[in-house]
């Protein structure tokens, strides 16, 4: 006789937003946790001094990306960065106050070693930040984080803040590419030259703007419609897992940050 | 001809639109089209999908090995469900989207390397939500910004302006902030402002959408305007009716495949009911309504009409 398979969340009809477990040891991680890490590696990258604190935490956050195979992703949000990463390099580079040791005379200029050595340092603890926050990002999935805030008994109009803000950013870039192809097909010039492109800007920030802004009074009447605001307790759909051992690291990952910021404040971490 | 329901060529799809009787004047003696303004007939010209794959950057194959050929004039609309491609299709004619594999060709010429901006003087596409275009505080300033990109100025602008207004019944409505329209109206005033451009081609993403009977009654008259004046009009629609009353020619799509392609009453005709369902596609009611009651094929409520009226006389006599 064949033994009965079990029956699968498919089966049952259940959407993958219950159903789905994330692998692996960072991903499956508690959305908590992974904040907690996160937030620990951000103050270290600019708590503890010189380069120990940022080059420690990029190889960190390296390590765990590699792990979780986001490399890519991280590679991209790092790319992201580079506007300002050139800036920083650049304003240190030549205009650090009270560094004498040029490394050349550039006419007026003269770029120096600890301008460039204040630079890397500086651009160090950006990556680390940006990486920090990216990985987590990459790894999370929004609900995910929203549920676990709501488990932990956050209000749901903060819960609401959130979810908005981190969802608007992916909302907003694809509606700004729709809109940009909307605006190309009415011959509106985007490969041009510069001035022509300026001109574009109206067309494309309106739509922007205004769509943005209807989304807000819809969002709100859609919310109001499903009980946003009715008072007693909410039931969860989903609740992600919180194993032991994440447990662990996210109380280590909090004793550690206290610790370096107390150290830090009483001048034992300079 | 894997795929295709019984009775369609897929050969000679445009003849097969032959079906119906094209009471439009010779091309010669119609005017009024292309961006060169009124007066002038630019040529229309030919579209033709060459063995078109396209896959979106996340891996996504939206198109596989698309081949379809639209002559100068026709009158097409590309039916599917959501996700079959349709749209991805369309964005391809105006170099929005240019193809993985494959070519589109205008005329014979190949699109990819001419810019979207000077496309845009051939290829007029209407997108499907408005709210992705109107900026303006003024609909006529809306209207006016296609025109203008393609070097209209004065009084012939002006004239454009009022023109496709007047097409779309938004002619009050000139010196109106467009968001102060209702979604239908500002539907309309981003179809006005493609239309304004007075490109060879009209490609409409689900122009019916949110228009109630009126609404869809005037989308209706500037296609027949538009396909009137020689004009290609691809439309991409979910209202059946519509396409079977609008359109000479219609391609269904699937899973980025093209299934069947032909005249409404072969399209929307019993034999190709299987391919449609397996497309998650209903024929219009004149249909079947007309083929379970034995009348042939009866696309349109007035094709239906004609035909029970025919048996009325047929039985009296």
């Amino acid at each position: 006789m064949a033994s009965a398979s079990p029956i699968t969340a498919a089966d049952a009809g259940l959407p993958d937003y219950v159903t789905r477990q994330p692998s692996g040891f960072y991903r499956s991680a508690n959305p908590g946790t992974k904040l907690a890490v996160a937030a620990l590696e951000v103050v270290a990258a600019f708590v503890l001094p010189g380069w120990v604190g940022p080059l420690l935490v990029l190889a960190v956050v390296l390590a765990t990306a590699a792990m979780a195979r986001r490399m890519r992703g991280l590679a991209a949000i790092a790319l992201a960065t580079s506007p300002i990463v050139g800036s920083i390099l650049v304003i240190n580079l030549f205009l650090l106050p009270g560094a004498s040791d040029p490394i050349a005379r550039l006419g007026p200029l003269a770029p120096t070693w600890s301008g460039l050595s204040f630079g890397l340092q500086t651009v160090a603890r950006l990556l680390a930040f940006s990486l920090a926050i990216g990985l987590v990002y990459l790894t999370t999935a929004v609900d995910d984080l929203l549920a676990d805030l709501a488990r932990r008994g956050l209000g749901r109009r903060v819960i609401f803040v959130v979810g908005a803000a981190v969802q608007m950013v992916p909302a907003t870039i694809e509606r700004a590419g729709e809109i940009v192809d909307a605006q190309r097909s009415r011959g509106m010039d985007t490969e041009g030259r510069i001035w022509r492109r300026a001109r574009g800007v109206l067309p494309l920030a309106a739509p922007v703007v205004f769509g943005a802004l209807t989304e807000v009074e819809e969002r709100t009447m859609a919310l109001e419609a499903r009980a946003f605001t009715a008072p007693g307790r909410q039931t969860l759909l989903r609740v992600p897992a919180d194993r032991p051992k994440h447990r662990v690291v996210r109380w280590a990952a909090i004793i550690a940050l206290i610790a370096m910021v107390v150290l830090r404040a009483t001048g034992r971490l300079v | 001809m894997s795929g295709f329901g019984p009775g369609v060529d897929r050969s000679a799809p445009a003849a097969s639109a032959g079906a119906f009787a094209d009471s439009r004047p010779p091309a010669s003696d119609r005017s009024g089209v292309g961006s060169t303004g009124p007066g002038s007939a630019p040529a229309v010209p030919s579209i033709e999908f060459e063995a078109v794959s396209f896959a979106y950057p996340d891996g996504t194959r939206a198109l596989s090995q698309i081949g379809l050929r639209i002559g100068s004039g026709e009158s097409v609309a590309i039916v599917g469900q959501n996700g079959s491609g349709k749209s991805t299709l369309v964005r391809h004619l105006n170099g929005l989207l240019r193809p993985t594999t494959g070519r589109v060709l205008l005329d014979g010429n190949d699109v990819r390397p001419i810019h979207v901006a000077r496309l845009a003087s051939s290829v007029g596409l209407a997108f499907q939500n408005p709210d992705c275009q109107l900026f303006s505080g003024r609909v006529s300033t809306e209207v006016a910004f296609g025109p203008r990109n393609l070097g209209i100025h004065g009084g012939e602008l002006e004239e454009r302006v009022r023109a496709a207004l007047e097409e779309v019944g938004l002619d009050a409505e000139a010196s109106t902030n467009p968001y102060d329209l209702g979604y239908s109206r500002r539907k309309l005033l981003a179809l006005a402002s493609v239309l304004a451009m007075r490109t060879p081609i009209l490609a409409l993403d689900e122009p019916t959408t949110g228009q109630d009977a009126r609404g869809v009654a005037r989308v209706r008259d500037v296609v027949a305007r538009a396909f009137g004046e020689g004009r290609t009009v691809i439309a991409i629609s979910h209202d059946m009716r519509f396409v079977a009353e609008s359109f000479r020619r219609v391609v269904v799509m699937r899973e980025g495949c093209i299934v069947l392609d032909g005249a409404p009453d072969v399209v929307f005709g019993e034999a190709a009911w299987g391919e449609l369902r397996a497309s998650y596609l209903e024929p219009p009611l004149p249909s079947v309504a007309g083929a379970r009651l034995g009348l042939g094929a009866t696309v349109t409520e007035a094709a239906f009409v004609a035909a029970l009226e025919r048996r009325a006389g047929t039985i009296s006599r």
